[in-house]
């Protein structure tokens, strides 16, 4: 059965790739190095297949038809999307086999997600994946999460994603190893008034209950106090499956820094999987 | 600060209307053009009142976001049309007082 090798959340924006030089370059030089880092870690770990955990900004889904989580079955993905990003396009390899295993687990555990064989990935897995220098060198499987257009899934249902994901990935015979990577938030907006305004005390206080390890005090802090975060603070749902998947042990942040002319609370956090592994399924 | 993420808890219609005509333009190479060469007539069959289509046509950024259009989709719209973002972001602090006298909801 596989194992968990790794689990690691950072944030992403699109104006890291449009926009880099919005802030100055010693800010920017430590940003992009600590995804390098994250990367050299999750590489480290050698997964055959990373779940990346991300939002879609409005693009494969519309108004039309809006799932609450998204899980990617298929066996390759464009990217990105946005024919505005600037990026490269590419195909990202992906995993149909764990896509599969993971949307049956999860209706069998009494989740009713949708699934796509089909997606055009954005800037959310994209822009995490490139800085990190890992686009071209994994396998991945990608669970969307509606963090973009109300209403939205609660944050306790995050949780309960990730404690599902752990169980079936212990429960997957179809390879030996698989990362996680959550990403998106921490604070910020996204076309509102305030867009640029970072709270960082939220993030802080947000990474200290990681850390903790109360389900119910994190859940409690995040339902009630993200709408002082921002719209794009509504991402931190991604961070709150990987928490789950982590069994809520194991937290470390790796790197914060409020970049207020990226207009994002930049965070980036890895979960002890020697802690982890100490709760079961 | 606003206390609340979203201007609407549901889109009314008219801000479906105009999610619609945002997402179409930028997802398909066509609309682009089209929607580039006359905004007017790209929008002509759109069943929205005619301040609301104005609102898209002139990038009056402010005007569409407090009527309710998706902020996703507003920033994209802005990044894909390639407005600067100093005139993007004055047009959002530009409502922020009629922002913080809270959304319509569907």
């Amino acid at each position: 059965m596989a194992e968990l090798v790794g689990i690691w959340a950072a944030s992403h924006t699109p104006v890291m790739l449009n926009f880099p030089e919005a802030i100055p370059d010693v800010d920017r030089a430590a940003v992009f190095a600590a995804f390098r880092n994250l990367g050299d870690e999750l590489k480290r770990a050698e997964p055959q297949t990373v779940i990346v955990i991300s939002d879609d900004h409005l693009h494969n889904f519309f108004l039309n038809n809006f799932p609450a989580f998204c899980i990617g079955a298929a066996a390759a993905y464009p990217t990105p999307v946005e024919h505005w990003l600037k990026a490269e396009k590419r195909t990202l390899q992906g995993d149909g086999d764990l896509g599969a295993h993971l949307l049956a687990s999860a209706l069998e555990g009494g989740f009713d997600p949708s699934f796509s064989i089909e997606l055009t990935l954005d800037h959310g897995v994209l822009t995490p994946l490139h800085l990190a220098d890992l686009a071209d060198k994994i396998r991945v499987v990608p669970l969307l999460i509606n963090c973009v257009q109300p209403p939205l899934p609660t944050m306790a249902r995050a949780l309960q994603w990730g404690q599902l994901l752990r169980k079936a990935i212990a429960a997957y015979a179809g390879c030996e190893r698989i990362a996680i990577l959550a990403t998106g938030g921490i604070s910020h907006d996204i076309a509102t008034p305030r867009m640029g305004a970072v709270n960082e005390a939220f993030d802080r206080e947000f990474l200290r209950l990681l850390a903790a390890g109360d389900d119910a005090a994190l859940v409690r802090y995040a339902t009630e106090h993200v709408n002082e975060a921002g719209n794009g603070a509504e991402e931190i749902r991604t961070w709150l499956v990987a928490h789950g998947a982590a069994g809520s042990a194991g937290f470390e942040p790796i790197y914060y820094q409020a970049v207020s002319s990226w207009y994002t609370g930049i965070g980036l956090g890895r979960w002890s999987m020697e802690r982890s592994l100490k709760r079961r399924p | 600060m606003t206390q609340r993420n979203w201007r609407q808890e549901m889109p009314t219609t008219e801000a479906y209307w105009m999610d619609k005509v945002l997402y179409q333009v930028h997802h398909q190479a066509s609309h682009l053009e089209r929607y580039r060469n006359s905004p007017d007539d790209y929008m002509r069959d759109v069943p929205l009142p005619a301040p609301l289509k104005a609102a898209i046509r002139d990038n009056d950024i402010g005007a569409m976001y407090l009527a309710g259009v998706n902020p996703y989709l507003l920033r994209a719209h802005c990044l894909g049309l390639g407005i600067a973002e100093p005139v993007f972001l004055q047009s959002l602090r530009g409502i922020a007082d009629k922002s913080a006298e809270g959304g319509t909801h569907g």
